[in-house]
């Protein structure tokens, strides 16, 4: 999730060699003696790092990770249905946006194996559609977003500050943001109560920004009718233009494509985790009811997680 | 009584005094505060000292007839007496003789400059011989009046400057509250940025427990965000820890320490490896720690002679202790060394063999009181290498490397020999000497064992064969060793090494330093 602060990520240190005079450089060449094997890796770093599947690192509980089960992040579910939709084989672990090159989950690390695995560089999520589309086992149809997609794309703005605010600013989910993004870092309470705080402000932030306002105005700015009644019109809209594709994906597509998959990545959740409050119930009855469901459902079949409910 | 400040009588008591042959000894007529005449400058040194004079005087019986301090404004009556009352205690009277009473002086004076709120040059002790009283046999019997005379230190002092140590520069401010409540509590604070540190901020308070200066405590509040350059992130610590330090009689020091830390590993490289990655996060050590130090060395700076002891033992979330890691960790270093003499050269040649080693391990535990066993994370390991333990080899280059970040090991062994030669024009009591090492070591990280992709966690059988086989490791092949020569300049606040060295054995990963290497630090194996 883009709300929890994205980590600095800076250039590597000047450590690299200065330039040396040739009769020394000819000394050093004889030197060392000898070069043993290298040093294996910690165990730690064998179980997280070397697999001969490629990683995906996202956020989840450790055993959901383990089962392959959807993330509870939108942007971490995004990338794992389309990677899924693709048929691409991965494994998925928990993780936190600290670890990411980008500042946020999720990003792929290629397969390494081996106790003194060769350095490999992590694919950020950025890259993951390019990935998706070298690595993808079926032959599909282009994936490349068209200018369209990319206008209906800020139809998820809605959908994203109703999720951002159910969950962090709605007290009712507070055990839910514990579970999801504060127990697993911690088990202090004065460290959760601190990261809790400081994720509460980044998506109180976050949902001012994006509404036009500055980010540090507070949050009582935030008016949450306006929220919820931005994302009614916003599934209400989403309801019409699947309608308009007859595929049961949107823009006519014959499988899940980044749209899907981004949309999927939204709804879902929300059905099954905020069912009992109301975004859960504005997804399942919006425009003639039901129609986003059923898309959901489909999406899930198609990246295999029949299953799950 | 006197002039600057409030007088201090603590006790009144019968001695038997003849004389005082090195203290400032006074009139008998005059009155106390007759103390303004020079005394005997530094307390400690002199009575350390004296001559055939004081052997005649040694075995007379000796008495002191009152005790009184000047110039303690600020400081509690209660934190003197424990230095003082000693000096009269009711079980030292029978048979005392001025040796012993000397002798007492002496210790009590040595305890007051340990409180450490005295200035050193200020310090004076003046002994006068009391007015003897009506009834007392002349000849016989004289009483002593004994009277430190000092001068407090600033209770505010301020300061900035720059620092070097462990390979790092920094800059720092510095402002110390000394005696705050009379009883010798000192609060630090301290702010400080630097080449690798960001920023650290830091307040200590610290107290002696029971008016023993050997016995202090300390409260300790951090907060630092550091570079570790040799793993491609930045660490940031926010906590705190209580301690008590205490001096043995035999000069040894043990801390005993609880400390809370919530560590942030973040700010990670663009390049950064897998494994600095996938322990990227936050995590709280809560653990215990004790060190014991015993340190014979003549200098230790420089040591021409003696030796040095430390252990290092923690212990962190396991029962009680909670938090996010759990292991048990120790570490134990010794070094020595020998003045070597030269056949037809009198006294100190100037030359020394010296040699260390450093022993490590870490155990992972069960976290809390049950459950399965984490393998160790990168903040939490050992690092191994760098010019001021392994040298010839860059900061962190030694043990496992994920691309070009060392991840750290569980268990490590590291050993040094050198040589300290003094230089041609500058003799044997210069601080700067010629250096010939040689060093080398291990850093091992333990495997899991089991066949991989099942979990993460490990049941505490695996652990202890993963730790047995890591330990079998360390001497399976040639320690990865480096050699070379060097200058060494030992300044009084820390030691400063430049070398050429060239790294003889390594392994494949590990970063081996060529060339010339600055070393800046406290502590050198």
């Amino acid at each position: 999730m883009a709300t929890a602060p994205p980590p600095k990520v800076r250039p590597p240190a000047p450590w690299g060699p200065f330039q040396i005079p040739k009769p020394l450089q000819q000394l050093f060449s004889h030197f060392p003696l000898r070069t043993l094997e290298p040093n294996d890796l910690p165990a730690r770093s064998q179980y997280l790092t070397t697999s001969d599947l490629p990683t995906l690192y996202i956020f989840a509980t450790e055993d959901d990770a383990l089962l392959g089960l959807p993330s509870f992040n939108p942007t971490c579910l995004k990338y794992q249905t389309l990677l899924r939709c693709a048929g691409i084989q991965f494994r998925t672990l928990p993780s936190t946006n600290h670890a990411s090159p980008t500042g946020s989950l999720p990003f792929l690390l290629p397969p390494r194996s081996g106790c003194s695995a060769a350095a490999v560089q992590p694919i950020p999520s950025s890259s993951l559609l390019a990935y998706t589309a070298k690595h993808s086992e079926k032959k599909k149809e282009q994936q490349q977003p068209s200018l369209r997609e990319e206008a209906y794309l800020s139809l998820l703005t809605p959908l994203r500050n109703a999720f951002l605010y159910t969950l962090y600013l709605d007290e009712h989910y507070t055990p839910l943001l514990n579970n999801w993004y504060i127990f697993p870092s911690t088990s202090s309470v004065l460290v959760q109560k601190t990261l809790r705080f400081q994720l509460r402000q980044a998506a109180a932030a976050s949902i001012l920004s994006s509404q036009g306002q500055h980010p540090s105005a507070g949050r009582e700015q935030i008016d949450r009718e306006a929220i919820f009644a931005a994302a009614g019109e916003a599934l209400r809209a989403l309801e019409e233009l699947l309608g308009e594709s007859q595929t049961g994906y949107f823009f006519g597509r014959e499988t899940p494509g980044e749209f899907d998959a981004g949309v999927f990545a939204y709804l879902f959740p929300m059905i099954r985790h905020f069912s009992d409050y109301p975004l859960g119930e504005m997804v399942r009855n919006a425009g003639k009811g039901g129609e986003l469901v059923r898309f959901c459902e489909r999406v899930k079949r198609e990246a295999g997680w029949r299953n799950v409910v | 009584m006197t002039p600057e400040g409030e007088l201090q009588r603590t006790s009144r008591a019968r001695r038997r005094l003849q004389q005082f042959p090195f203290c400032a000894l006074e009139d008998p007529d005059k009155q106390p505060d007759a103390v303004d005449k020079p005394g005997t400058g530094n307390m400690a040194g002199n009575l350390t000292a004296g001559g055939s004079s004081l052997d005649e005087h040694h075995l007379t019986p000796a008495s002191i007839s009152s005790v009184e301090i000047h110039g303690a404004t600020n400081t509690r009556r209660s934190l003197l007496d424990h230095a003082i009352k000693p000096l009269v205690a009711e079980g030292a009277h029978a048979g005392s003789t001025l040796g012993d009473v000397l002798e007492r002086i002496g210790v009590a004076a040595r305890k007051l400059s340990r409180f450490d709120i005295f200035k050193e040059e200020d310090f004076g002790c003046f002994i006068s011989e009391a007015k003897a009283s009506e009834d007392a046999l002349p000849g016989d019997k004289k009483e002593l009046d004994i009277s430190f005379r000092v001068k407090e230190k600033s209770r505010l002092v301020f300061s900035a400057g720059t620092d070097f140590g462990n390979a790092e520069g920094s800059a720092y401010t510095n402002a110390v509250l000394r005696n705050i409540f009379g009883g010798a509590e000192t609060l630090t604070v301290n702010a400080s940025t630097g080449t690798r540190t960001r920023s650290a901020y830091n307040a200590t308070f610290s107290a002696p427990i029971n008016g023993n200066p050997d016995l202090r405590v300390a409260l300790d509040g951090v907060r630092s965000s550091t570079q570790k350059p040799w793993a491609s992130h930045d660490e940031h610590l926010t906590g705190g820890n209580i301690r008590f330090s205490w001096l043995t009689d035999k000069n040894e020091t043990h801390t005993l320490a609880y400390s809370s830390v919530w560590r942030q590993l973040t700010g990670l490289a663009a390049t950064a490896s897998p494994t600095v990655r996938a322990d990227a996060g936050d995590s709280l050590k809560s653990s215990i720690q004790h060190t014991y130090t015993r340190d014979r060395r003549d200098n230790p700076m420089l040591p021409q002679s003696g030796y040095l002891f430390r252990s290092v033992a923690e212990l962190a979330g396991w029962g009680p202790l909670n938090g996010d890691v759990a292991f048990a960790k120790t570490e134990v270093e010794t070094s020595g060394a020998l003045p070597v003499s030269l056949p037809g050269v009198k006294g100190n040649t100037g030359i020394s063999i010296g040699a260390g080693l450093r022993l490590g391990v870490l155990y992972p535990l069960v976290k809390g009181y049950s459950g399965a066993v984490q393998p160790s994370s990168i903040n939490d390991r050992f690092q191994l290498g760098g010019p001021t333990d392994v040298r010839g080899f860059k900061l962190g280059g030694l043990g496992p490397h994920d691309g070009a970040d060392s991840v750290g090991g569980d268990v490590f062994a590291a050993g040094s020999v050198n040589m300290l030669l003094p230089l041609p024009r500058s003799g044997a009591d210069s601080p700067l000497r010629l250096q010939l090492f040689a060093n080398g070591g291990r850093l091992v990280a333990m495997q899991n064992q089991r066949k991989r992709d099942s979990k993460l966690a490990l049941d505490s059988n695996e652990v202890f064969k993963g730790v047995k086989s890591a330990v079998e490791e360390l001497g399976n092949g040639l320690p990865s060793v480096a050699a070379g020569v060097g200058l060494v300049y030992a300044h009084p606040v820390a030691r400063f090494e430049l070398n050429f060295s060239l790294p003889l054995v390594l392994r494949k990963g590990e970063e081996g330093r060529k060339g010339l290497q600055v070393g800046v630090g406290l502590s050198f194996l």
